[in-house]
């Protein structure tokens, strides 16, 4: 490095390093310490003592464990894509100049930024099984709705359909994504006899993959991670624990058995696992994203 | 006349989605004004109401002591007064002497707030919270974005791939550590845990200023730099002047971030006075065992209603700066 | 910088050591404890109780004291004792006692025991319960049995349940109510009808419902080391709670159990006379007099299966006072406790909660004087050989997780009795295996440890 560069060098890190000082306290150490402490019997009180692979083995053998991760990979399963398509849809429909554009806009996205205490809250109401607003709108065309969250096989979709409202993020990421689509590929495609629908597949879809692998990725990271809801929704994991949630069981666990060795050992399945479906989702689709002057 | 019907069928369907996607929030609203029995009521009406009869030549507001089905059915009615100075006074009405009148509960709200004891305490931690965290994350976000787009020096591209991948790290990963590490700083039971870190930065908001920093032509730095001013003189008084937008944005998110985080209050504070309303708003739920309806959904609705308000002052720079957030780098 | 940071406190301004106190009650409870606390630092020159109101104490209070942030006096229940010490979350207090001069002779038998964890004491009782059959007289009536003839056995409340049940249910296209001992047998085996009034259900209020086979005779472990969730009796436990739904419908009871208002509220379905008959405790006196003061109800022990063999079944609990690990002021705070814990302020505060004293001895007109005019039923039930107590294991918490989810699964016809129980002991089996592994590698060095505090 010549005078000016390391000048330049010492200068930008200076500038960064708040950053790196809190990624090595907030985010280095507690990740090398999630992993240290997975092999190990901890509960805070006491020191943490070295037990080798017991916490995995012990894993092997917790159904719950494989019955909380088998109902977050469901849920992550259904919600994300259908979350993508409605996001997707939605955008598409706002892309065009309507009236009350901005308005639709705005009502769209609003329920993805209020508490997610209160949304859960507003879903235990409109899910209730004997006087919530959904079973009567579902009577009203002749359906006896299910019990939604007290029955064990219409927790998950509860979960799944009450997330689709909160796509608003996304949409917005879409439609910014719309914009930037050149009008004059749609005049051409129509010039050509394409219909609305080839268009969409072979236009809007390619224009956007950016945007939806970006989404599609957050989503699963997120999805995975996801505990508020669940927690407040079922916060013992509902009828024979159908909606008991990986992170649910995990701070459960961690915070209220106090076994956070063994919570710890459960962070790191959860990291491999959005590690694993990140890198799988970016091999199997990479190749079909389309970058704008690439 | 084909693009007009497209138009209009797509004006449809917009205003019918949008109806089902609002009607959760009007719902909320439509029970936190209602008493609790018309909460439980099937079929449900929208609109909170009292009934009232005209007694004695005065029109009072009268307390139904038989079903509604009774009142349908047209048969003599029993009631009892329920304001004035014959309040619990006894008739038997016809049908027809009956009528709804639209009655919203607001007293409810007033209830919701002392059954949750302490709301201004709960209130006054989302704030200030909310506060602190909005400070340290434009402060530090700021700086260090500077650091990662106005600077050029080795490894800067590299260290910043780091930081957009520390936004995959997950947070129950780190929960426990971090939990151990605040206990031994002392944190546990104040609010530090959850502003302290804000200090430092955060990969999206560092993110999301960076992008914008990138923006700003070279020229200006580069003019200013001959005029002698030091690095740190054109992040002052340069670039921060102009990316007043971007950083609005920022302070924006953190602000909704902080008073709509419910996991780090529910770990890290263990002091009622210390709660935030998010937290506040679960406990109160978790104690009423979650039936008294119309309390839970008007303590919601005053949850929700700071960051409504908010948004709707500030929508376009919200979604410009969510706009803004999409991977284009 | 801010007033929220450095905000413990150790003396008030006249110099007095602040006790913190953590109480998780609300309402006339919490109102109780506070004349209790009133008069004790009126009493004091040198303490001074500061008392907090705090909802999901145990979680919270696990959380605090893991933190390093714990307050010095906190309220629990009894059933988290075990699990609280083992985990090493509370103050032993046997040292403490002794010196001053407290022992189980003066308590209740039972409730001495439930505070108590591996021969040490962690806790000492604030106000005892017992759980008692609460019936609707006038329902009684209305269904031509003598108000004053409770069931003796459970197969008699089964019987009595079935004629106190009225459904709904469509007969030549006009909806009729009926009483469920009027239906024809095709229109029983149908089940398709709407709950209006219930006799009785294993899960309402649905507190107790891990626990229904102490009334089988079952202890749910061998009281040291094994667990026996899948015991015959037990099993037998959860057959009867399966026979309820197989007799009046899952959808049926699912659906009616949705419409329950709050418990502490005039929506209660016993309160609003929608269930007849209900296992409760001694508060539910209060709740009573409190939501619907005309209801007409009597208490009486709720009955085995097995009456002549097993009389006066019941589950003794308490609230308890501990000292969480890490408490700034431990003598202070233990100085409150045996406070709460002398005869004249523990009678007030369980007059205060409407219970019965943690003493043996009563001061005169205690029991006389109680408003509850039930009190010696539930007394009796509390030195009652078959008084039953949560087994004393730190595994508890996850072993009651356990039988509550195979008593929804069996409840719901998920799962058989047989197995939803033999998947209960199974993982509570490895759960406490865990524990011992634990325990025996460690039980020297922490009795040593205790024993020296």
């Amino acid at each position: 490095m010549t005078r000016g560069e390391r000048r330049k060098f010492w200068t930008g890190l200076a500038f960064v390093s708040p950053w790196v000082v809190g990624f090595l306290v907030f985010g280095l150490y507690p990740i090398v310490m999630a992993a240290y402490y997975s092999f190990c019997n901890y509960n805070v009180l006491q020191d943490a003592q070295f037990v080798g692979l017991i916490n995995y083995q012990e894993m092997l053998e917790d159904d719950v464990l494989w019955k909380a991760l088998y109902n977050t990979l469901f849920y992550a399963i259904f919600s994300v894509p259908l979350g993508l398509i409605v996001a997707l849809l939605f955008a598409v429909l706002l892309n065009r100049p309507i009236f009350g554009r901005s308005i639709f806009r705005m009502l769209f996205y609003v329920p993805s930024i209020v508490p997610l205490v209160a949304i859960a809250m507003i879903w235990l109401w409109v899910f209730n099984g004997d006087v919530g607003l959904l079973n009567y709108a579902l009577s009203l065309i002749g359906i006896d709705g299910p019990n939604w969250l007290a029955d064990p096989a219409w927790t998950k979709p509860t979960l799944i359909l009450s997330a689709i409202w909160m796509v608003g993020g996304a949409m917005v990421l879409f439609l910014a994504g719309l914009q930037d689509v050149p009008r004059s590929l749609y005049e051409s495609a129509e010039l050509d006899g394409a219909g609305a629908a080839k268009q969409f597949w072979h236009i809007t879809v390619p224009m956007v993959s950016p945007v939806i692998y970006f989404n599609l990725i957050m989503g699963i990271i997120y999805s995975i991670q996801e505990l508020v809801r669940p927690y407040i929704m079922l916060p013992d994991g509902g009828p024979d624990r159908s909606g008991l949630f990986f992170a649910v069981y995990l701070y459960q666990t961690a915070f209220r058995d106090l076994r956070m060795g063994y919570a710890s050992a459960m962070a790191m399945l959860m990291f491999f696992i959005i590690l694993l479906l990140t890198w799988a989702v970016t091999k199997l689709i990479q190749s079909r994203i389309y970058y704008e002057g690439a | 006349m084909p693009r007009f019907g497209f138009q209009a069928t797509r004006l449809i369907l917009m205003i019918v989605i949008c109806g089902v996607f609002i009607t959760p929030l009007l719902w909320m609203v439509s029970t936190s004004l209602k008493p609790l029995d018309q909460t439980m009521q099937m079929p449900p009406r929208w609109l909170p109401y009292e009934w009232q009869a005209t007694i004695d030549g005065q029109l009072v507001a009268v307390d139904l002591k038989d079903s509604e089905a009774v009142v349908k059915a047209g048969g003599p009615i029993k009631v009892e007064v329920a304001e004035g100075p014959s309040k619990g006074e006894p008739h038997t009405l016809d049908a027809s002497q009956l009528q709804r009148k639209i009655a919203p509960q607001w007293g409810n709200y007033k209830e919701a707030v002392h059954e949750m004891r302490e709301f201004p305490r709960y209130l006054r931690n989302s704030l200030i919270l909310c506060t602190l965290t909005v400070i340290g994350t434009v402060l530090s976000c700021s700086i260090v974005a500077y650091g990662f787009s106005r600077v050029e020096w080795k490894g800067r591209n590299t260290l910043f791939l780091v930081v957009l991948a520390t936004m995959m790290i997950p947070f129950p990963v780190t929960m426990v550590p971090l939990y151990g590490l605040f206990r031994e700083l002392g944190f546990i039971g104040s609010l530090k845990p959850l502003w302290v870190p804000t200090f430092f930065g955060t990969a999206f908001n560092i993110f999301l200023l960076r992008q914008f920093f990138m923006t700003i032509p070279r020229d200006l730095s580069e003019a200013a730099r001959i005029d002698g001013c030091s690095e740190f003189m054109i992040f002052i008084k340069i670039i921060l002047p102009l990316a007043k937008p971007a950083v609005t944005v920022v302070a924006l998110f953190q602000f909704l971030y902080a008073w709509n985080d419910f996991l780090g209050p529910l770990i890290y504070l263990t002091d009622q006075k210390d709660f935030t309303l998010a937290l506040g708003l679960q406990f109160f739920q978790s104690q009423q065992g979650g039936t008294q309806w119309h309390y839970l959904m008007a303590a919601s609705a005053l949850v929700l209603l700071p960051v409504l308000l908010l948004f709707f002052f500030t929508q376009r720079t919200f979604i410009e700066g969510v706009s803004m957030s999409g991977l284009k780098a | 910088m801010l007033s929220c940071d450095n905000r413990v406190q150790d003396t008030t301004d006249d110099g007095r050591v602040i006790v913190r106190y953590w109480e998780k009650w609300t309402d006339f409870e919490y109102d109780a404890m506070r004349a209790v606390v009133d008069d004790f630092n009126k009493s004091q020159q040198r303490i001074y109780v500061e008392m907090t109101q705090i909802s999901e104490p145990d979680r919270k209070l696990i959380l605090a004291t893991a933190g390093g942030n714990p307050p010095d006096v906190a309220g629990l229940w009894s059933y988290n004792v075990s699990s609280f010490a083992e985990k090493g979350a509370l103050t032993p207090l046997s040292n403490r006692l002794d010196a001053v001069g407290i022992n189980k002779g003066q308590y209740i038998p039972a409730l001495w025991d439930i505070c108590s964890h591996r021969g040490e004491v962690w806790a000492l009782p604030s106000t005892p319960s017992t759980l008692a059959l609460h019936w609707n007289r006038r329902l009684f009536r209305e269904a031509g049995f003598d108000p004053d003839t409770p069931p003796t056995s459970l197969t008699q409340l089964d019987e009595m349940a079935e004629q106190l049940t009225i459904v709904e249910i469509k007969r030549d296209n006009e909806t009729v109510r009926v009483r469920y001992t009027e239906l024809t047998d095709s229109e029983k085996a149908a089940k398709d009808f709407r709950i209006i009034q219930l006799g009785f259900s294993p899960h309402e209020p649905g507190w107790w419902k891990q626990a229904w086979g102490y009334w089988f005779g079952a202890d749910l472990w061998d009281g040291d080391r094994t667990i026996e969730a899948d015991s015959p009796e037990n099993i037998e436990a959860f057959e009867w709670i399966a026979g309820y739904t197989e007799k009046y419908g899952v959808k049926n009871m699912l659906s009616f159990g949705e419409s329950f208002g709050n418990f502490s509220s005039p929506q209660n379905p016993f309160l609003d006379e929608r269930v007849a008959m209900e296992i409760q405790g001694v508060w539910m006196y209060n709740f009573i007099e409190k939501f619907s003061p005309n209801l007409d109800w009597a208490a009486a022990p709720f009955p085995s299966a097995y009456p002549d063999k097993l009389p006066n079944v019941t589950i003794v609990e308490c609230d308890v006072l501990v000292i969480p690990t890490g408490a700034r002021h431990p003598d202070e705070a233990f100085e409150f406790i045996c406070y709460v814990n002398s005869q004249k302020p523990m009678e007030k505060l369980c007059l205060g909660h409407r219970k019965f004293s943690a003493f043996i001895e009563y001061s005169d007109g205690f029991v006389e004087n109680h408003p509850n005019p039930f009190i010696d039923v539930f007394i009796e039930l509390a030195k009652s050989p078959n008084g039953k107590t949560t087994p004393r294991t730190p595994i508890w918490e996850s072993y009651e997780d356990e039988l509550i989810v195979a008593a929804d699964r069996v409840y719901r016809h998920i799962a058989t009795p047989r197995d939803a129980l033999a998947y209960a002991q199974n993982r509570s089996a490895k759960a406490m295996a865990r524990n011992l592994r634990v325990w025996d590698a460690t039980a020297e060095a922490r009795k040593k440890e205790w024993a020296d505090q």
